[in-house]
């Protein structure tokens, strides 16, 4: 690991993600910033269309097709925004990892699983034997929990289930060995007691490697869970940040507020749930809502 | 023919079984989706069938609407078996069932507009629309949160949350006793499902209709569900008053189910409202203060 162990892993500095529109560029993400500590966890919350997942995107270096970022995005010491592509496809995928929420569309359904994750190893690795490549494969998935890994690498995609294939997916992540995964709603496609599995695997793997965690979630039970610092955006706004702790006891921001309000808790009822825009119609007893914009 | 002491709702020994025929010898495999299912939904309640993915719930669900046809087992809907019923009598029954499904946007023609929308349950029934087409889009769409001047706009031109209000509008529109909900919030952010979870309880205490609330969100289940039932492999394992489900679950795939849950640290949340109190008390004292000058 080169730069300074005190310096973050990851360090996001007034970063806004523009696109171009026929009046101009429209912005998704507007002055964002907030840091990932060395082995730390940090949870990027917020509804449909507040940026998370574009903020992530960004990070990768996978903005789609006319997308631009500018501010700062420093990885270990190291300015991302304007590397050249050839230079970034160094960094992503090998310090810099990320999962996505439909492991299915991620990997090839024609190639065995063990092959998509040589492969991926290989184009990070120079000079590496296929052999070889293979023997990391089959660690890979052993360390994530895949039972019989040495014969499963054979296997192809539809021969797993949706909680086996995201599994594959952090395999092919953790064989580089990454400082940095990035995980864009990585349970939100799965079974409630497959999510408590994949979340359960990505804390003892951070354990073992002692690689930093962003995860982008509409959840907050799953962050409150998982992450000691929190993000929360709204609209392409950072809205607040703080410890875990801090986020869920003492929100200071309004929105945070509501939005604790409305998420629907399994230990109690809480009767009427408490909504984000609340108005009252003339002429109609019943509140209802403004989603309405201009 | 309606008696007072049956239930709305009674679904008997449900049985439903795919099958397949493969290779040259057609050899069939059997496939069984429900497997002696026996649930009962009762007016003015609301009956929460839970499960994972593969479960059988969507499946339940819709062999309760009669959406697909049971392998055995009856269908009875306000004492009357309903099993296989045909022709009229199936549009009869059709009217007095309405299912809600996940995803607004497919579920609504984006080349209709609301009005044609919500009356369209009526209109293929033959059914005259009481009061014209217009005025009574306008009050469905007033009764489910929607802005009547809107009555010509297209599903598009509607946010997620407002798009699945026009599915609820197009619910009532026939006038439902029975309301099959399957998955109808999950796709919806965490506001605007508070909201819509708001309304379909408000819409209960108004009208009294039955609810068969099919989700996986056991959340979500424990805000609106009067008794649930929970489904693994084609089966229910357990069912029961919902607190007692919840708080003293009998059946160990139950018990999975709920520790699997995320949830919130309670006491994080008791924190919170203690400093959203003593906020609101600091804010008054200031107003107070202010006004004093």
């Amino acid at each position: 690991m080169t730069g300074n162990a005190r310096t973050p892993l990851l360090s996001v500095r007034d970063l806004t993600i523009g696109f171009p529109t026929a009046n101009g560029t429209t912005s998704v993400v507007r002055g964002l910033g907030f840091d990932v500590p060395r082995g730390g966890a940090v949870g990027i919350v917020g509804e449909s269309g507040s940026g998370k997942s574009m903020t992530s995107l960004a990070v990768m270096g996978l903005l789609p097709k006319g997308g631009t970022a500018t501010g700062s995005i420093v990885f270990d010491g190291r300015e991302l925004i304007g590397l050249p592509d050839r230079v970034m496809r160094d960094v992503r995928g090998d310090r810099i990892a990320m999962i996505f929420q439909d492991p299915l569309s991620s990997l090839n359904p024609y190639y065995k699983v063990g092959v998509q994750i040589a492969e991926a190893y290989r184009a990070h690795r120079p000079g590496v034997s296929r052999r070889e490549a293979r023997k990391v494969a089959i660690e890979a998935m052993d360390r994530v929990r895949i039972r019989d890994a040495a014969e499963r690498v054979d296997h192809y995609p539809h021969q797993f289930s949706g909680g086996m294939r995201q599994r594959i997916m952090i395999a092919m992540a953790l064989s580089m060995e990454p400082d940095l995964i990035i995980a864009d709603e990585p349970t939100t496609a799965l079974d409630v007691t497959v999510q408590a599995q994949i979340l359960a695997l990505l804390d003892e793997i951070r354990e073992e490697t002692g690689a930093g965690l962003m995860l982008i979630t509409h959840d907050l039970a799953v962050v409150s869970e998982v992450t000691d610092h929190i993000v929360v955006m709204r609209d392409g706004e950072l809205v607040e940040q703080g410890a875990a702790e801090q986020i869920f006891c003492d929100p200071q921001a309004d929105y945070t507020q509501r939005l604790l309000d409305a998420v629907p808790r399994i230990d109690d009822e809480i009767g009427e749930l408490r909504t984000t825009d609340v108005i009252v119609v003339p002429g109609s007893t019943r509140t209802t809502t403004t989603e309405e914009r201009p | 023919m309606s008696t007072e002491s049956a239930p709305l709702f009674r679904g008997t020994g449900l049985v439903k079984e795919y099958s397949r025929s493969r290779g040259i010898f057609k050899q069939r495999t059997v496939f069984r989706a429900v497997d002696d299912v026996t649930l009962e939904v009762h007016r003015g309640e609301t009956l929460a069938l839970v499960g994972e993915s593969g479960s059988g719930k969507s499946t339940t669900a819709r062999l309760a609407a009669r959406l697909v046809d049971v392998t055995s087992g009856t269908v009875e809907f306000e004492g009357q078996d309903v099993t296989h019923l045909k022709g009229s009598d199936l549009r009869d029954f059709r009217s007095a069932v309405q299912v809600i499904f996940q995803d607004p946007y497919s579920s609504l023609n984006p080349k209709h507009s609301v009005e044609r929308l919500v009356t369209a349950p009526l209109v293929y029934q033959k059914r005259k629309i009481p009061g014209g087409a217009r005025a009574f889009a306008r009050d469905l769409m007033a009764r489910v949160g929607l802005n009547p001047d809107h009555s010509e706009r297209y599903p598009s031109q509607f946010s997620g949350g407002q798009a699945q209000r026009i599915g609820i509008a197009r619910a009532l529109a026939a006038g439902p006793r029975l309301v099959i909900c399957d998955e109808a919030v999950s796709a919806l952010d965490v506001s605007v499902q508070a909201q819509v979870i708001n309304l379909l309880r408000e819409l209960q205490a108004d009208e009294g209709f039955g609810y068969l609330f099919i989700a996986h969100d056991l959340a979500v289940v424990r805000q609106i569900a009067t008794r649930v039932a929970v489904m693994h492999q084609g089966r229910i394992v357990e069912t029961g008053p919902r607190d007692v489900v919840f708080d003293h679950p009998q059946d160990d795939y139950t018990k999975t189910l709920l520790q699997a849950v995320p949830r919130i640290d309670p006491e994080w949340d008791r924190r919170r409202r203690e400093a959203q109190q003593a906020r609101g008390a600091g804010a008054i004292a200031t107003a107070t203060e202010e006004e004093g000058r």
